[in-house]
C-alpha cells in the first residue's frame, strides 16, 4: 500500500510539474482546439461535402425543349442557373445547343457538352451527373409513353412521368438517426493525434532530462526501487494523456455538441490508448539522448499513426492496401473503437477486440520500456 | 572572417556527426507527402474512389429484383461496386459491424407491385461512420429507381395484362390473349429503341481549366503541390534546432570559454546565422533531390527555386536568431518555437490546401513565411519568377536580422 502511495505521489508530482508548465495548455488544449475548429470548418464547407452542387446551363435552344429539360434537371441539393452565354467562372456547365429542340422533335440523337472545371468538387460533379442522367431517363420515359405522335406538340400536353419506384435511406437500426457533424469526426481524430504527439514529446523529454540531470538516480535514495520509478513515470505520462483527452472532450461537449456514444467506454478506449502511448514515451525517453531527436520521432510517429489511422481523413476513401497497412497503427484501433461507439452506438462487446489489441500493445510496449529504462546515463 | 569560417565549419561538422534528428525531420515531410499523394492522387484506373462494398438483400426474388441486382453486374459498375447478395439478418449484422458502405433492401412482392404499377420503395441502409461512399450508392439507386419507374410507366398496360395472367393456372392460361399485349409491347420496344440506341440525349463530358491553369493533373502534380508546403514547415523545425546552439552554448558555459579567445561576438553571431542559412539551403536541396527522385516532383526552373529556397532559408535563420535573442533559456526557446512553427504552418497552408481555408485564416496566412514560400514555389512551377515572395521574404528577413544582431550582441557579451 505504501509502495503504491509512493508511486502515485511521484506520478502526481510529474503531472503537477507538466500542468504547471505555461505552454502545457497551449499544446494540450489551445492548439488541438484550433485544429478542431479549423478542420471542422474546412470539413463542413470544403470540397468534399458541398451542401448544394452548382450547375450552370447555357440554354441556346431556339425551341421550347431547353426550358423543359432544365425543369427536369432541377432537384433538391442542386442549384441550377440558366444563362444564355458561357460564363468565365463556373464549376460545372451544360450547354443546350440552338438545335436542341429541333433534334428532339426530329428524334435525332445528340450529345450535350458537359464541362467540369478541374479542381472543382468531384463529389458535386458526380451528384450533378447523376441528376442529369435521371432527367434524361424521365424525358425518355415520357417520350416512349407519348408514342409515335408529333413531338412538336408534345409540350402542349403529354403524360407526366411518375416516380413509381422510390428510394428511402436510413442508418442501421439502433445506431444514429441524425447525420453527424464535421466536429464529430474531427474531435476524436485530433484528440488521438495530439495524445500521441504530446505524451511522446513531453513524456519522452522529461524522462530523458530527469535521467541526464540525475533526478532519477537521486530518487533511488528514497524507498523507491527502479521498478517503482518506472511505474511512476508510466503512470504520470498516462494521466497526462488522459487529462488531455478529458479537456478536449469537455471542450467538444461544451462548444461543439460532441456526442461520443457511450462516454465511459470512450474514455476507457482513450485510457488504454494513452497507456500504450505512455509506455512508448518512456521507451523513447530511455533510448534518446537529445531533445530534438525525441521531438522529431514524436512528430514522425504521430503523423504516421494519425495519417494511417484515420485521424485526418475518413478511412473509406483510402485505397484498400493502405487500409490494411493502417492496422499497424494504434490510432486505427482507437479511432475504429470510437467510431463504433459514436456512429454505431456500440457497446462493450463491439469495442472489446479493439481494447484487447490496444491493451496487448500497451503491455508489450511497457515491457520493452521497462527493459530499456535507465536511471543513469 | 577566417574565424567565422572556422566556427561555421566546426558547426557543420558537429551537426553532421549526429544527423539523426535532422534526418528524422527530413523524413517526415517526405512521408507525409507520399501518404497524401497515395490517398488523394489521381488513380491509374481513372476512378476517384475505391471499390464500394454494397450488400444487396433480395426479399422479392422475382424477375424485377433479379434485373435490379443484375444492374450492378454491368461492366463499369462492377469496378465501382463490390456487391454481396445476402439475407436481411446477415446484412443487418454486417451493417451493424460497419462491414459495408451501404445495404440495398429490395422489398417483398417488388416484382408484383411493379407489374401492377403500384408505388414501391427501395431501402438504402447507409454506414453511419462513412461520409461519402454511402451517398454514392444512394444516388446510384435513385438513378436506377428513375429508370425502373420509366420502364414500368411506359409498359404499364402490357405488364398489367401479364400480371392478371400470372394468377391463373398454366392449363387455364389464355396464351392466345398474350398476342395483342406482345404486339403493343413490341411497338413500344421499337419506339424506345429509337431513343435508347443511340441514346437520344447523352453527354460529352470534358474537363476544363480556368484561365492560366496547367495541363492534366497527375499524382506527380499533387506531390509537387504538397511537398513545398511540407518542406518549408520542416525547414523551420530544422533551422530552429540548429539555431538553438545560440542558447545552449550560453547555458552550458561554452560561450564564456569561446569569448576568451580572439573570436569577436559579431563573428560568432555571423557564423551562427550564416550556418543556419547554409544548412537550411542544404536541407531544402536534399528535400528537392528526394522529391524529384522519389515522387517525380516538378519544381520548375531550378535557378528560380534555388533563389526562393535561399531567401526562405535566410528568413528562417534571421527569425530564429531574433527569437533566440529574446528568450531566456533553452526551455523557453523550445516552448515557443514549436507552437510558432505549427501556427505558421497551419495558417500558411503547409497543413491544408489554402483554397479550402476560411477567408479569415487566409488573411492571417499572409503573415507567415510558409504562405509566401508556397505561393512562390507555385509560381516557379509555372516557370514564373516569384518576385513578390522574394521581396516580402527578403525585406522582412532583413528587418528580422537588423533586430536580431544587436539583441544577440547584448546576449553574447560576457
Amino acid at each position: 500500500m505504501r509502495r503504491l502511495k509512493r508511486i502515485l505521489h511521484v506520478a502526481g508530482n510529474d503531472l503537477r510539474i507538466m500542468v504547471g508548465d505555461k505552454v502545457f495548455f497551449f499544446w494540450t488544449l489551445a492548439f488541438p482546439v484550433l485544429f478542431i475548429v479549423l478542420f471542422g470548418l474546412v470539413f463542413r464547407a470544403g470540397d468534399n461535402a458541398p451542401p448544394v452542387a452548382e450547375l450552370t446551363v447555357v440554354n441556346l435552344d431556339q425551341g421550347r425543349w431547353g426550358s423543359y429539360f432544365i425543369e427536369k434537371i432541377k432537384a433538391p441539393g442542386l442549384a441550377v442557373t440558366a444563362t444564355d452565354k458561357e460564363p468565365a467562372e463556373y464549376s460545372r456547365l451544360l450547354v443546350l445547343p440552338a438545335d436542341f429542340s429541333a433534334k428532339i422533335e426530329a428524334r435525332r440523337d445528340q450529345a450535350l457538352a458537359f464541362k467540369k472545371r478541374s479542381g472543382a468538387s468531384t463529389k458535386a460533379a458526380a451528384r450533378v451527373e447523376t441528376r442529369l442522367y435521371q432527367a434524361i431517363a424521365r424525358v425518355l420515359s415520357e417520350l416512349v409513353l407519348y408514342g409515335e405522335g408529333d413531338l412538336t406538340k408534345f409540350l402542349d400536353g403529354h403524360p407526366e412521368f411518375r416516380d413509381i419506384v422510390r428510394v428511402e435511406s436510413r442508418f442501421p437500426a439502433k445506431t444514429i438517426t441524425v447525420v453527424p457533424s464535421g466536429y464529430d469526426h474531427t474531435i476524436p481524430g485530433t484528440t488521438i493525434q495530439f495524445i500521441m504527439m504530446m505524451v511522446i514529446i513531453y513524456g519522452g523529454i522529461t524522462v530523458m532530462e530527469d535521467r541526464k540531470k540525475g533526478v532519477l538516480g537521486r530518487m533511488l535514495f528514497s524507498p523507491l526501487s527502479t521498478g517503482d520509478v518506472f511505474q511512476a513515470k508510466l503512470l504520470g505520462r498516462w494521466s497526462m494523456g488522459l487529462l488531455q483527452a478529458l479537456m478536449l472532450f469537455a471542450v467538444g461537449k461544451a462548444f461543439f455538441k460532441l456526442d461520443l456514444g457511450s462516454v465511459p467506454l470512450a474514455l476507457l478506449v482513450i485510457a488504454v490508448f494513452a497507456l500504450a502511448m505512455a509506455a512508448l514515451s518512456v521507451f523513447i525517453g530511455s533510448l534518446c539522448t537529445k531533445e530534438d531527436m525525441i521531438i522529431g520521432l514524436a512528430v514522425l510517429l504521430a503523423n504516421i499513426f494519425a495519417g494511417l489511422g484515420g485521424c485526418w481523413w475518413p478511412n473509406e476513401i483510402v485505397p484498400p492496401a493502405v487500409r490494411k497497412a493502417a492496422m499497424i497503427s494504434p490510432a486505427y484501433w482507437a479511432m475504429d473503437a470510437l467510431h463504433k461507439l459514436r456512429f454505431f452506438q456500440g457497446g462493450w462487446g463491439d469495442v472489446l477486440p479493439h481494447l484487447g489489441i490496444l491493451l496487448a500493445l500497451a503491455i508489450v510496449l511497457a515491457a520493452v520500456a521497462a527493459k530499456s529504462f535507465r536511471v543513469r546515463d | 572572417m577566417r574565424r567565422l569560417r572556422l566556427v561555421l565549419a566546426n558547426d557543420v561538422r558537429r551537426h553532421l556527426k549526429a544527423p539523426l534528428a535532422i534526418l528524422i525531420y527530413m523524413a517526415v515531410p517526405l512521408f507525409m507527402t507520399g501518404l497524401i499523394g497515395v490517398i488523394f492522387g489521381p488513380r491509374t484506373e481513372g476512378r476517384e474512389l475505391p471499390s464500394i462494398p454494397v450488400l444487396v438483400v433480395d426479399n422479392d426474388k422475382g424477375l424485377a429484383s433479379k434485373l435490379l441486382v443484375g444492374a450492378f453486374d454491368a461492366d463499369q459498375l462492377k469496378k465501382m461496386f463490390r456487391v454481396t447478395v445476402t439475407d436481411e439478418a446477415d446484412g443487418n449484422r454486417r451493417m451493424a459491424g460497419g462491414k459495408a458502405s451501404a445495404m440495398v433492401v429490395i422489398p417483398r412482392s417488388f416484382t408484383l407491385d411493379l407489374l401492377e404499377a403500384k408505388p414501391v420503395t427501395l431501402l438504402v441502409v447507409k454506414n453511419p461512420a462513412e461520409q461519402f461512399l454511402p451517398d454514392v450508392v444512394e444516388e446510384f439507386m435513385n438513378t436506377l429507381a428513375v429508370m425502373l419507374s420509366g420502364v414500368v410507366q411506359a409498359f404499364a398496360e402490357e405488364v398489367k395484362g401479364v400480371r392478371a395472367m400470372l394468377d391463373l393456372k398454366v392449363d387455364g392460361f389464355p396464351w392466345e390473349a398474350l398476342g395483342p399485349q406482345f404486339g403493343k409491347a413490341q411497338k413500344k420496344v421499337v419506339a424506345a429503341s429509337k431513343y435508347l440506341n443511340p441514346l437520344l440525349i447523352r453527354f460529352k463530358t470534358e474537363e476544363t481549366k480556368a484561365a492560366g491553369a496547367g495541363a492534366s493533373f497527375t499524382r506527380a502534380d499533387l506531390f509537387s503541390i504538397i511537398l513545398p508546403g511540407m518542406a518549408v514547415m520542416f525547414l523551420l523545425f530544422i533551422v530552429q534546432t540548429l539555431m538553438r546552439d545560440i542558447i545552449s552554448e550560453r547555458e552550458d558555459g561554452k560561450l564564456r570559454r569561446m569569448m576568451t579567445t580572439p573570436l569577436r561576438p559579431i563573428e560568432l553571431i555571423g557564423a551562427r546565422i550564416f550556418g543556419g542559412w547554409v544548412m537550411g539551403i542544404a536541407v531544402l536541396l536534399v528535400m528537392v533531390a528526394a522529391g524529384t527522385l522519389v515522387f517525380r516532383v516538378h519544381w520548375g526552373p531550378f535557378g528560380y527555386f534555388l533563389v526562393l529556397g535561399a531567401v526562405a532559408s535566410f528568413w528562417t535563420a534571421a527569425f530564429f536568431a531574433l527569437l533566440h535573442a529574446l528568450v531566456r533559456n533553452r526551455n523557453q526557446a523550445g516552448a515557443l518555437s514549436a507552437p510558432i512553427i505549427l501556427a505558421f504552418s497551419l495558417f500558411g497552408g503547409s497543413m491544408m490546401n489554402p483554397e479550402a481555408m476560411p477567408k479569415a485564416m487566409l488573411a492571417v496566412g499572409v503573415l507567415t513565411p510558409n504562405r509566401w514560400f508556397i505561393d512562390g514555389a507555385a509560381l516557379v512551377r509555372e516557370g514564373r519568377f516569384p518576385l513578390a515572395s522574394l521581396v516580402v521574404l527578403f525585406a522582412s528577413g532583413l528587418v528580422l536580422l537588423a533586430l536580431a544582431v544587436p539583441a544577440l550582441r547584448r546576449r553574447t557579451s560576457v
